[in-house]
């Protein structure tokens, strides 16, 4: 399933890559995870100031929503380098390449959580059998390999376990979900989850959490692997690594919650492997 | 029909403003009922507007992801156009797919994702039928078109507590405003029906005031600017003043009527007063002539006495019966020999038998008052006399009854003719013609409070006067 959908998203962007890249312009590309903070513009506009100061060039971040388009994007050469998901980089290993991992809470790690209504009696996955859940984007690791995983190591699939799954894709809106109760339960990724906390800490009020997963690789920034040694490419990933040396970089640093960057390497995804692993063996 | 009849019996300056401001309240009820009907038309007309947009809206924005059965879009959507519409009216929207399982809602505990939206569409209209029940919650039912096909429907719980209260608010706006309205309106009726009739209540108190005797308005009380008002005024007034007139001439009439029965005795007293006359001057001559013949002189003297003594006793009866009204002396038998005096000249003129029967005695007569009696009876015997004509029979009794006098006056006439029964045993007006001799004899004898009875038999006429003798202060 996953490799046929790869290749039809690799066969996609390969036809079509020559017609964007002449359409493309001279700024930098750089494509936002959907799942993210991507609805506040002071996030974003600090964040493009950031880049471009530290690349020396004009930035055009571009938003899309799923991160399979992000993926596509990123292969059909529309994008230059984009934050995406630990799950679709490792969907992606052999054409992506990381640029760099961000530091949250002093570790380029995360987690997945689960969360249900503030009131729910629900003391785990097991207890939210039946239920109508929301996952974020089926290309989310938090979002949706840790739960399916989890399932899939009891024979369980979603759609079997849950009555309805839906997608949202945003993490804000499996909170969103939740809290409102239009879902009894989410999977939700941990740092979104903790950073709305303290933004709009009146949502994450009306839900709770009831179950954490193990540590994994944070959603990392990467680039098509054939076009790592551009120097677009180049002076991104030194921007990116470099963000918490300048000031534009810190602020966007604090404006998302997090520490720095770090180079890292395939070994922080390890964890997403073994869920991949447990997924495709389910 | 109490009510009506209680409506009746008030004063018509009452009853005109009360109507008056019943025709008010009628009016401001009307009026109001039509202002509120044109504002729940308004009302509706809005509401299903609002229906109708917000309906059509969900149609274009939700179409796409109610096909791909996306839950999540669908609730995003919901959430916007909540925000974006009048979101305190909409209360919920429910939206489901074509098997009618819900997708989404404004407010997933009470719709679950999933659960069967029929349960909502209990009550539920189409936006263009909405129409306000008076219900604080209305529900709306459409139908999702997308791409010219049915693919979901939607049902919006739309409040409408701001539009009751706003009907509520005018309606009591209405209410108190009408209330014044009326209220005020009212007064002011009041005010002009009650300037506008003063000449009736004037016209009222007078003759209320007046306990049978008309008092007349006063002039400065009439109206000079109502013609018609002023006209029955100022003729209420004539009429008070005839009326007085009438009874001031009706007293005198009775006061005269005295002199008048002595006036028709008149001739007849006259040759009374003549015939002795002529025996005496020749008693007189007689006396002159052969006055050294003693016994001779000795029977004209005793003629000349009785003669004189006849005179005196007819001159002292009229002037009894002109003067014993003013004396109030108490009755006796000498009254009837005054008035038999008086009368029998004119029934000898007329060649009437007279019968008398003076049968009461002075002990019972002196209970009662003389003048009234003497003219009660003089008055009856005229008419008598009168009636029963030459060579007639006239017909006097007396006697005492149980507490009562009792006096019969007949006569063989031809009796009574409606006219002179109506005076002397009614009380209504006058007839016309005819003298006041026998109204004068009703009114005395019921000042005496007696009663007259009236009997016609065999020919013969019979009036019969029962004067009570207690209790009857002649003084």
């Amino acid at each position: 399933m996953q490799h046929t959908r790869r290749a039809v998203v690799f066969g996609v962007a390969a036809l079509t890559a020559p017609w964007v890249r002449a359409q493309g312009s001279l700024s930098f590309r750089f494509a936002l995870t959907p799942v993210f903070l991507d609805n506040d513009a002071a996030v974003i506009g600090a964040l493009r100031a950031a880049l471009a100061s530290g690349m020396g060039q004009e930035i055009e971040l571009v938003q899309r929503r799923t991160y399979q388009e992000i993926s596509g994007a990123l292969l059909d050469g529309s994008v230059d380098s984009a934050w995406t998901c630990g799950y679709p980089y490792l969907q992606h290993r052999s054409d992506f390449s990381l640029l760099g991992v961000p530091v949250w809470r002093g570790n380029p790690l995360y987690q997945s959580y689960l969360i249900v209504g503030a009131d729910d009696p629900a003391l785990g996955l097991d207890d939210l059998r039946g239920g109508v859940h929301a996952f974020s984007d089926p290309d989310s690791n938090s979002g949706f390999l840790v739960t399916a995983s989890d399932l899939a190591r009891h024979g369980d699939t979603p759609d079997g376990f849950f009555s309805r799954s839906i997608f949202t894709y945003g993490h804000r809106n499996v909170v969103r979900a939740v809290a409102g109760g239009l879902t009894r339960s989410g999977s939700v990724d941990g740092y979104v989850w903790e950073a709305l906390s303290v933004a709009e800490p009146g949502l994450t009020a009306r839900t709770k959490v009831i179950a954490r997963s193990e540590w994994l690789g944070f959603p990392p920034f990467v680039a098509r692997r054939d076009r790592a040694n551009e120097p677009s490419v180049s002076a991104c990933r030194s921007a990116l690594l470099g963000l918490s040396g300048t000031i534009e970089g810190q602020e966007a640093l604090r404006l998302l919650f997090l520490d720095g960057v770090v180079p890292g390497d395939d070994a922080l995804f390890e964890g997403i492997a073994a869920r991949m692993a447990a997924l495709g063996g389910g | 029909m109490m009510a009506l009849s209680r409506l009746r019996s008030l004063p018509v300056t009452v009853r005109v403003p009360l109507l008056t401001a019943s025709l008010m309240i009628l009016l401001g009820l009307l009026a109001s009922q039509g202002v509120l009907t044109a504002l729940g038309r308004v009302q509706d007309a809005r509401l299903s507007e609002t229906a109708r947009l917000h309906v059509e809206g969900l149609s274009v924005a939700l179409g796409p992801s109610v096909v791909r059965q996306d839950v999540w879009e669908v609730y995003d959507i919901l959430g916007r156009a909540r925000s974006a519409y009048d979101g305190q009216r909409l209360l919920l929207s429910i939206v489901a797919d074509e098997r009618g399982r819900i997708l989404a809602a404004t407010d997933p505990p009470r719709a679950p994702v999933g659960d069967d939206i029929s349960g909502f569409r209990e009550g539920a209209v189409p936006p263009s039928a909405i129409r306000m029940t008076g219900e604080p919650v209305l529900r709306v039912n459409a139908s999702l078109l997308y791409q010219g096909r049915e693919v979901g429907s939607v049902v919006t719980e739309v409040d409408v507590t701001d539009l009751l209260a706003e009907r509520r608010e005018v309606a009591l706006w209405l209410l108190f405003g009408n209330a014044a309205a009326t209220a005020l309106l009212a007064f002011a009726g009041w005010l002009a029906v009650a300037r506008l009739l003063r000449p009736v209540a004037t016209l009222v108190e007078a003759m209320d005031d007046s306990r049978g005797a008309p008092r007349p308005v006063q002039q400065a009380a009439i109206p000079r600017g109502d013609p018609g008002f002023a006209r029955l005024l100022e003729t209420y007034n004539r009429m008070t003043t005839e009326v007085e007139r009438r009874a001031e001439a009706e007293r005198r009439l009775a006061e005269r009527e005295r002199f008048v029965s002595l006036g028709r005795l008149a001739s007849s007293l006259a040759h009374e007063v003549n015939n002795p006359l002529g025996g005496l001057l020749n008693a007189a001559d007689t006396i002159r002539t052969y006055a050294n013949r003693p016994e001779v002189v000795r029977e004209s003297a005793e003629l000349m006495q009785r003669g004189l003594s006849h005179l005196r006793d007819i001159t002292r009866a009229m002037l009894d019966q002109n003067r014993l009204d003013r004396t109030g002396q108490p009755l006796r038998p000498e009254d009837f020999e005054d008035l038999r005096l008086l009368f029998e000249p004119e029934a000898a003129s007329r060649g009437q038998m007279l019968d008398w029967d003076m049968g009461a005695g002075p002990a019972s007569l002196a209970l009662l008052p003389a003048a009234p009696v003497r003219q009660i009876v003089l008055n009856l015997l005229l008419n008598a006399g009168t009636a029963a004509g030459r060579d007639g029979r006239v017909g006097f009794g007396a006697a005492n009854g149980a507490g009562h006098l009792s006096i019969t006056i007949s006569d063989n006439g031809r009796g009574f003719g409606p006219g002179d029964l109506c005076r002397l045993m009614a009380s209504g007006p006058l007839p016309l013609g005819g003298g006041v001799g026998l109204r004068l004899v009703h009114d005395l004898v019921e000042s005496l409070r007696g009663t007259i009875e009236h009997e016609r038999r065999d020919g013969t006429t019979r009036i019969r006067v029962d004067l009570p003798l207690d209790e009857v202060d002649h003084a």
